[in-house]
């Protein structure tokens, strides 16, 4: 896969309080992925060509990936490849990538989600809807130890656009 | 946090924001397009939306790409709106018992 290819839809930034360090522990275990995204364990095996996954509160592999570029604690591409039958297929893999910069006292920590075709505002509306809450709640869990619960069901736009092409959605 | 409310206090700013809400990943010359605005005026006003972290930007090959970052704006709504929702509620009540009294 040439990743040249790929362009970013969405780019989000925060600042955290937090090093470097920390703030890669957070985006790649589970200890704290559980915290801030919505009970998902993240499990990555941080190599290039590693397994990427997030795994469901009830142990189901909700997103399966690999890790492309691995440079802690900078930056981490993974295929962040949602496990619904045919979405692959259909809208291509998604590329995700963390890139991690000392800013002062606190880290600017980017996320970039990139595709290597168009992909209607309608399926981008999950992206957009999800990240910042990730983000903030990510933010919150390192900056005071806990994050608020915020429930987020996937866009009912994004649900009908995926259907329209053919993707079962849960 | 007062660099979002300074940056969003702006309309120029706001029709920025709203070109890239549109159409996000623009460039300097894509966004400077159709706009009344001058070359300097936009990239002026991009450095005070880039600084509040409403704007991110990346390297994409030999572009630079602009995109809107709404995370400040999350981050806002978290901390503030529901409590304006709460003062709200309790006024909405207050004026609901007031009237009712009047009734009696």
């Amino acid at each position: 896969m040439n990743i040249e290819n790929f362009k970013p839809a969405i780019v989000y930034t925060i600042y955290i309080a937090a090093t470097p360090e920390r703030v890669w522990q957070a985006l790649t275990t589970a200890e704290f992925s559980r915290q801030y995204f919505s009970g998902f364990a993240i499990e990555a095996d941080l190599k290039v060509g590693g397994a990427f996954i997030a795994r469901a509160p009830d142990g189901a592999e909700h997103i399966r990936g690999e890790v492309i570029e691995c440079d802690p604690p900078k930056k981490l591409t993974v295929t962040w490849n949602v496990n619904w039958p045919a979405l692959v297929e259909k809208l291509g893999p998604t590329l995700v990538t963390y890139e991690i910069e000392q800013a002062g006292d606190a880290v600017k920590l980017t996320m970039l989600q990139s595709h290597d075709r168009p992909i209607s505002d309608d399926i981008l509306s999950g992206g957009r809807a999800g990240w910042p809450a990730i983000l903030s709640s990510l933010k919150s869990v390192l900056e005071t130890g806990h994050a608020p619960a915020i429930t987020k069901a996937p866009p009912e736009r994004m649900l009908a656009a995926l259907r329209e092409l053919g993707i079962t959605t849960p | 946090m007062d660099e979002v409310f300074k940056a969003l206090a702006d309309a120029s700013r706001r029709a920025l924001l709203d070109r890239l809400h549109a159409r996000n990943g623009q460039t300097l010359n894509e966004l400077c397009d159709g706009l009344a605005m001058t070359r300097q005026a936009v990239t002026k006003h991009l450095g005070i939306l880039e600084a509040a972290n409403l704007v991110s930007t990346i390297r994409h090959g030999r572009e630079k790409l602009h995109y809107l970052n709404p995370v400040p704006i999350h981050q806002i709504g978290e901390r503030w709106i529901r409590k304006f929702e709460r003062g709200k509620l309790a006024a909405l009540s207050e004026l609901k018992r007031q009237l009712e009294k009047r009734d009696e």
